[in-house]
């Protein structure tokens, strides 16, 4: 199948999804992540804390773990696709990084990415993608921050590089 | 709809975006960050067209009452979290979207930010309360809250309703707005450089998917496959 033979245009791949997006919005939302992950850390969490977790307000009050929370399944339908579309174009191979300096970055990557949603309510994909479409105060405060931690951290990164 | 059929939709909706975001290899990260770093924007335009097609879409809508907002107070805590998101997603090399996309084609260091990722919105949980900033539904009320940092709610709907204009005419003029980038974006891309190069910094970007990125071919594209490379 062709689509598994070459690279796809991003512009038409985005075009489709976007269209998509509408209808989710009609139905149940839009297109976030962020909402899927924090419900997803709020199930492995009690699945390590068990009843402890009730302690904390936020898992308590704001986000119960549910596991029949829509926006969970996204995310691992995100995965599930790219598997698929991975493994039909010889695509999928197991690999790492390689230097330490690379796994620290990601390890703090993934940490700011983590509280940066969690304080904001909301993530990339719902900045881009939600909020702004829908004209939303929140979207465009959002893409103001989004563009400057991305200037701050290409700023970083080409130090060093360059380093 | 009950619970289960959205979870099904979401699932099909989501496996419909990993699998044509892994054939497009689009990602947000680079969307940005290449446009600053690289001045290449074949990631850029795509996330404008989808923006513009979302913007008509939501507003068109929105302007018949139908579809489903995200409702809930934005304030500075939407900008600062934003910030450690753009810093924290160059640094990983990845964003919500493309972490998920690239698990599923076996990169182990997304797995590796997925997690940190989690553990980050744990951590940050252990510090909200009910009562305080960072926002929480005491300071949240609707309308702006400026001790709380708050600045309440808005968006195509509250305009359309404030003003009685058609919410989808103010989606007009944002879409506008966006085609006036991408239409700028289009012009530099055909004035700066010549169409040889154009060409070998993209694949040079496509190549830092793989494991084995190619030699590069013009200056600043070995730059972006070690950009690329965390995860």
């Amino acid at each position: 199948m062709e689509l598994f033979k070459k690279t796809l245009n991003p512009v038409a791949a985005l075009a489709i999804i976007a269209v998509l997006d509408i209808f989710l919005f009609l139905t149940i939302g839009a297109w976030t992540v962020g909402g899927g992950e924090t419900m997803m850390t709020g199930i492995i969490a009690r699945f390590f804390m068990g009843d402890t977790l009730n302690r904390i307000p936020f898992w308590n009050i704001a986000f119960p773990p549910d596991p029949y929370y829509w926006k969970i399944y996204i995310s691992l339908g995100m995965v599930f696709g790219a598997f698929v579309g991975a493994v039909l174009s010889k695509e999928f191979c197991w690999r790492m990084p390689h230097r330490l300096t690379e796994w620290v970055m990601i390890t703090f990557g993934g940490l700011l990415m983590g509280i940066g949603i969690r304080l904001a309510f909301v993530c990339n994909v719902s900045t881009f993608f939600g909020l702004t479409p829908e004209m939303n105060l929140g979207g465009y405060l959002a893409v103001s921050g989004i563009l400057a931690g991305t200037w701050v951290g290409t700023w970083i990164y080409k130090k060093s590089l360059e380093g | 709809m009950t619970p289960i059929a959205e979870c099904l939709a979401a699932f099909i909706f989501g496996t419909t975006v990993g699998l044509l975001v892994q054939r497009s290899r689009y990602c947000n990260v680079a969307a940005l960050r290449d446009a600053m770093l690289f001045k290449t924007y074949r990631n850029t335009k795509a996330m404008l067209v989808a923006m513009m097609i979302m913007t008509v879409g939501f507003t068109a809508f929105i302007t018949v009452g139908a579809g489903k907002p995200m409702h809930f107070d934005v304030g500075l805590n939407t900008f600062i979290g934003l910030f450690l998101f753009g810093l924290g997603m160059v640094l990983a090399g990845a964003c919500t979207v493309s972490t998920w996309v690239r698990a599923g084609e076996g990169n182990i260091g997304a797995v590796w930010a997925l997690l940190f990722t989690f553990i980050g919105m744990f951590l940050f949980s252990l510090v909200w309360s009910f009562d305080y900033w960072p926002p929480a539904p005491q300071t949240m009320s609707g309308s702006a809250n400026l001790a709380g940092l708050q600045f309440g709610f808005a968006n195509a709907a509250t305009l359309q309703s404030k003003t009685g204009i058609p919410a989808i005419v103010f989606g007009a003029v944002q879409t506008l707005v966006l085609y006036g980038i991408y239409r700028a974006i289009l012009k530099r891309e055909r004035a700066e450089a010549p169409a040889p190069q154009a060409e070998a910094r993209e694949s040079a970007a496509c190549d830092a998917w793989a494991d084995q990125p190619a030699e590069p071919v013009v200056p600043g594209a070995r730059a972006s496959a070690i950009v690329d490379h965390p995860v």
